[in-house]
C-alpha cells in the first residue's frame, strides 16, 4: 500500500530495506542501543550473531522443552512402576516384579520423553510466535516481501513505546535504511 | 561486521614454549614408573599375571584418548568442518601419541605371564592342540588299520553282490536291473573309501581336528580367528593402521603451516575419507582382541562402538582441558572463544548420551534375552564389589550427572565449569576402562584353583594398577608436551582460519 492511505491511526510500522547484512546488523545493534523493543529483521538467510546485535536474551523455549522432558519421563515410569509393580504384577521372561526390572521400562521412558520434548518444542514454539494465524499486516508490504529474497529487512511496530511517527523514520534513515516504506492494518 | 579476526594476523602460529621442569617432572614420574613396573615383574615373577592386567588397563585408557583424537581429527575433515580448525592441531597432537602407547603395548606380545594370564584363549588353544597333537600321534595306526578294514569290507561287499547276480540263472530284465544299481552304489561307495587319503599327513589333520573339537569346542569353531599367526597379523596391522594414519594426519597439516598450500587441505579431506574405514576397523577389532577376548566364550557386537563412544567422548573432554590450561598460560588467548566451548560442550553432551545409549543397549539385550553365553560379563561385574561400582559409577556417574549439567546451556560456555564436567568424565572413563578388564582378573587368574580359593578382585593388586597408571600417564604427558611444542597450536595457514576464528553458533 502506498504512504498516501496510511493514517497515524491504522499504521502498523516501518517497513525499512538495508542494502546488505553487514548494514542490517550495525543497524540493528543502533536499534537495540535506542530501546526499541517491538522490532524484528528479517533476512533471506541466518545471519550468525544477529541475535546478539539484537539483543535477544535466552529463548525460553528450552524450559517448555524441559518441561516435557520431564513430564513424558515422570508419566511413563509412573504408568509402568505403578501398573507393573503394584496394581497387576505380571512376571514376563522370568524377570523380578520389584524395582531390579526397571531396564524394561527404560525404552518406553526413554521414547516418551523424547515424543513429549518433540510435542512441547513444536507446541511452545507455536505458542511463543502465537502462530497459527490468519494473517499478518506484513504481509500489506511489498517491500517486505524482498526479504525472501534478496532484501535484508527491518520492520520497527508503531506500537512500540518509542515510536514516534517523524523521529523513527529519521532515525531509520540516518542508521543506513535505504528505503522505507509504511505499511498499515 | 565489527571486530572480525582476520587469519592473515596470525599466519605466524603461536608455539608452546615447553616448561623444563615440568616436562622433565613429568618424564621422571612417567619413565620412573616404568622402571619400577618393570622391577617389580622381574622380582615378583608369581605377580606378573596381576600386573598385566594393570598395563592393559593403563595402555588402553590412554590409547582410547588417542584414538579420540585421531577420530575427531578425520571427522573434521571427512565432514568439511570450519568450527574447529583452531582446536584441531591439539586433536593431531593428541593422536599422534598412538605410535607410543602401542610401543607400551608391546608386553603383550610376551607369552609367559603376560599374554596366557590376560587372553586364556592362547594356553588353553596351546594345550589342546598339544593334547590333540598326541591323540592324533597315537591313534594314527589304529585309524588306518580301521579305514582299510571298512575298505576291504566295501570291496567283500561288492563282490558279494556280483557274485549273487552270477548265481542267478537268466534273470529277468528287472531283476538285472535291480541287482545293477545295487552293484554300482557299492562300487561308489567303496571307490570313496579308497580314495580317501590316507598318507600320514592327512590322518594326522583329521585326527587333531576331531581330537580338538572334542577337547576345546568353541575354539575349535572359531580357530579362524583366535589363532596365534591370526593374532599376531593383527596386531601388525593395528600398529600400521592407527600408527600411520595418526602420523600422517599430523605431518601433513603440519606441513600446510609452512606452505599454506590449499591443494594440501584438499588433499587431507579426501584421505581422510579413505582413512576412515581402516581406522574404524582397526580399533573395533583392536578392541575385540584386547578387551572383549579377556573372555573367549563371550561376545558383544556393539563392543566397538561401545569403547568408541566413550573414546570419542573423552578426548573431546581433554582437549577442552588441554585449552583451558593452555589459556591459562597465556596460549590461544585470542584464538579459542567461548564459541569453541560451547561447540565442543555440545559435542561432549551429545557422546554423554551416545555413550548411555550404547551401554545401555548392549546391557538391555544381553539382560532381557538371559542367554547363558552371553550374560556372563555381566554376571561378573554384577558381583560382589563390583554390583554397587557399576551402579554408581557407570549408571550415575557415567551418565546421569554429566548429562544433568551439561544440559545446562550456561555450562557449555563456561570453559572452568566445562571443564570441571570433562575432568569428572575422565575419572568415569577411568572407572569404565578398569569395569571393563579387572573384573576379569580375578576370576581368570584362580580359576585353575579350588572354588573355595577362587577370588572377585584380586588382593592389593589395585597398587598396581595404580602404579601402572600413573607411568602410562606420565608417558602419555611427556609425549604430549613434545608434540605440543614442535609445531604451531593451531594450524596457522590453514583455508578455514578464518571461518574458525570468528565461528559463532
Amino acid at each position: 500500500m502506498s504512504d498516501s492511505s496510511v493514517s497515524s491511526k491504522n499504521l502498523f510500522g516501518y517497513v525499512a530495506e538495508f542494502a546488505n547484512a553487514t548494514d542490517l546488523y550495525h543497524a540493528a545493534e543502533k536499534v537495540r542501543d535506542g530501546g526499541f523493543n517491538r522490532w524484528d529483521v528479517h533476512t533471506p538467510y541466518p545471519v550468525h550473531g544477529m541475535d546478539h546485535a539484537m539483543g535477544l536474551g535466552k529463548s525460553w523455549l528450552s524450559a517448555f522443552v524441559l518441561c516435557g522432558g520431564v513430564a513424558g519421563f515422570s508419566i511413563a515410569l509412573f504408568m509402568q512402576l505403578f501398573t507393573q509393580i503394584s496394581l497387576y504384577p505380571t512376571i514376563v521372561q522370568d524377570k523380578p516384579t520389584n524395582l531390579f526390572t526397571m531396564p524394561a521400562f527404560f525404552p518406553v521412558t526413554f521414547e516418551l520423553t523424547i515424543l513429549l520434548s518433540g510435542f512441547a518444542t513444536l507446541f511452545g514454539l507455536l505458542g511463543l510466535m502465537m502462530l497459527p494465524r490468519w494473517n499478518h499486516p506484513l504481509f500489506n508490504s511489498s517491500l517486505f516481501q524482498k526479504f525472501s529474497d534478496d532484501g535484508f529487512i527491518m520492520v520497527i511496530e508503531a506500537r512500540d513505546p518509542k515510536f514516534k511517527r517523524e523521529r523513527t523514520r529519521e532515525f531509520l534513515e540516518e542508521i543506513g535504511a535505504s528505503k522505507i516504506e509504511e505499511v498499515a492494518y | 561486521m565489527a571486530g572480525l579476526k582476520d587469519g592473515d594476523d596470525f599466519k605466524d602460529g603461536e608455539f608452546f614454549k615447553n616448561p623444563f621442569i615440568l616436562k622433565v617432572g613429568v618424564g621422571l614420574v612417567g619413565f620412573g614408573g616404568l622402571l619400577v613396573f618393570l622391577l617389580l615383574n622381574l622380582f615378583l615373577p608369581e605377580k606378573r599375571g596381576e600386573m598385566s592386567y594393570s598395563w592393559l588397563f593403563a595402555v588402553v585408557f590412554f590409547l582410547s584418548l588417542s584414538v579420540g583424537g585421531v577420530f575427531w581429527t578425520l571427522l573434521h575433515h571427512a565432514t568439511n568442518s570450519g568450527w574447529g580448525t583452531v582446536i584441531r592441531r591439539l586433536m593431531e597432537n593428541l593422536g599422534s601419541l598412538i605410535p607410543f602407547l602401542l610401543l607400551l603395548a608391546l608386553p603383550f606380545l610376551i607369552p609367559n605371564g603376560y599374554q596366557d594370564s590376560l587372553w586364556e584363549w592362547f594356553p588353553k588353544r596351546e594345550a589342546a592342540l598339544e593334547k590333540s597333537e598326541a591323540a592324533a600321534e597315537e591313534g594314527a595306526a589304529q585309524y588306518v588299520v580301521e579305514r582299510q578294514s571298512e575298505i576291504a569290507g566295501a570291496e567283500a561287499a561288492v563282490a558279494a553282490a556280483e557274485a549273487e547276480l552270477a548265481a542267478v540263472e537268466a534273470p529277468s530284465a528287472g531283476h538285472r536291473a535291480h541287482f545293477e544299481r545295487k552293484i554300482d552304489s557299492l562300487k561308489t561307495k567303496a571307490s570313496k573309501l579308497i580314495e580317501q587319503d590316507l598318507s600320514e599327513d592327512a590322518v594326522h589333520e583329521t585326527l587333531l581336528n576331531r581330537s580338538f573339537q572334542k577337547e576345546e569346542a568353541l575354539l575349535y569353531v572359531k580357530k579362524g580367528y583366535l589363532n596365534e599367526g591370526a593374532w599376531y597379523g593383527r596386531f601388525i596391522f593395528y600398529f600400521i593402521a592407527l600408527s600411520g594414519i595418526s602420523l600422517m594426519l599430523r605431518r601433513w597439516s603440519v606441513g600446510m603451516d609452512k606452505t599454506g598450500d590449499p591443494n594440501q587441505f584438499l588433499w587431507l579431506r579426501r584421505s581422510s575419507c579413505g582413512f576412515l574405514p581402516f581406522f574404524a576397523t582397526a580399533w573395533t577389532f583392536l578392541v575385540f582382541d584386547w578387551l572383549m577376548a579377556l573372555d573367549y566364550t563371550w561376545f558383544s557386537t556393539m563392543w566397538g562402538v561401545y569403547l568408541f563412544a566413550g573414546a570419542a567422548l573423552n578426548s573431546m573432554g581433554l582437549l577442552v582441558i588441554l585449552i583451558t590450561i593452555l589459556r591459562r598460560f597465556g596460549y590461544l588467548k585470542n584464538i579459542v572463544t567461548v564459541e569453541h566451548y560451547h561447540l565442543m560442550g555440545k559435542l561432549m553432551l551429545a557422546f554423554v548420551i551416545f555413550w548411555a545409549y550404547i551401554a545401555f543397549s548392549q546391557f538391555f539385550l544381553i539382560w532381557y534375552a538371559n542367554i547363558t553365553e552371553e550374560t556372563k560379563f555381566y554376571l561378573t561385574r554384577n558381583t560382589e564389589f563390583w554390583n554397587t561400582y557399576t551402579i554408581t559409577f557407570l549408571v550415575v556417574g557415567h551418565f546421569f550427572v554429566p548429562f544433568s549439567i551439561l544440559l545446562i546451556q550456561k555450562v557449555k560456555k563456561l570453559p572452568l565449569v566445562l571443564s570441571a564436567v570433562a575432568v569428572w568424565n575422565l575419572c568415569m572413563h577411568v572407572l569404565d576402562i578398569y569395569w571393563i578388564i579387572i573384573p576379569e582378573r580375578g576370576p581368570s587368574l584362580t580359576a585353575g584353583g579350588p572354588p573355595s580359593e577362587m577370588l572377585m578382585v584380586m588382593p592389593w593388586a589395585f597398587l598396581f594398577d595404580i602404579l601402572a597408571f600413573v607411568s602410562v600417564a606420565g608417558i602419555f604427558v611427556f609425549f604430549l608436551l613434545w608434540r605440543l611444542g614442535s609445531a604451531s597450536l593451531f594450524p596457522c595457514r590453514d583455508p578455514r582460519l578464518d571461518e574458525s576464528l570468528n565461528v559463532v553458533n
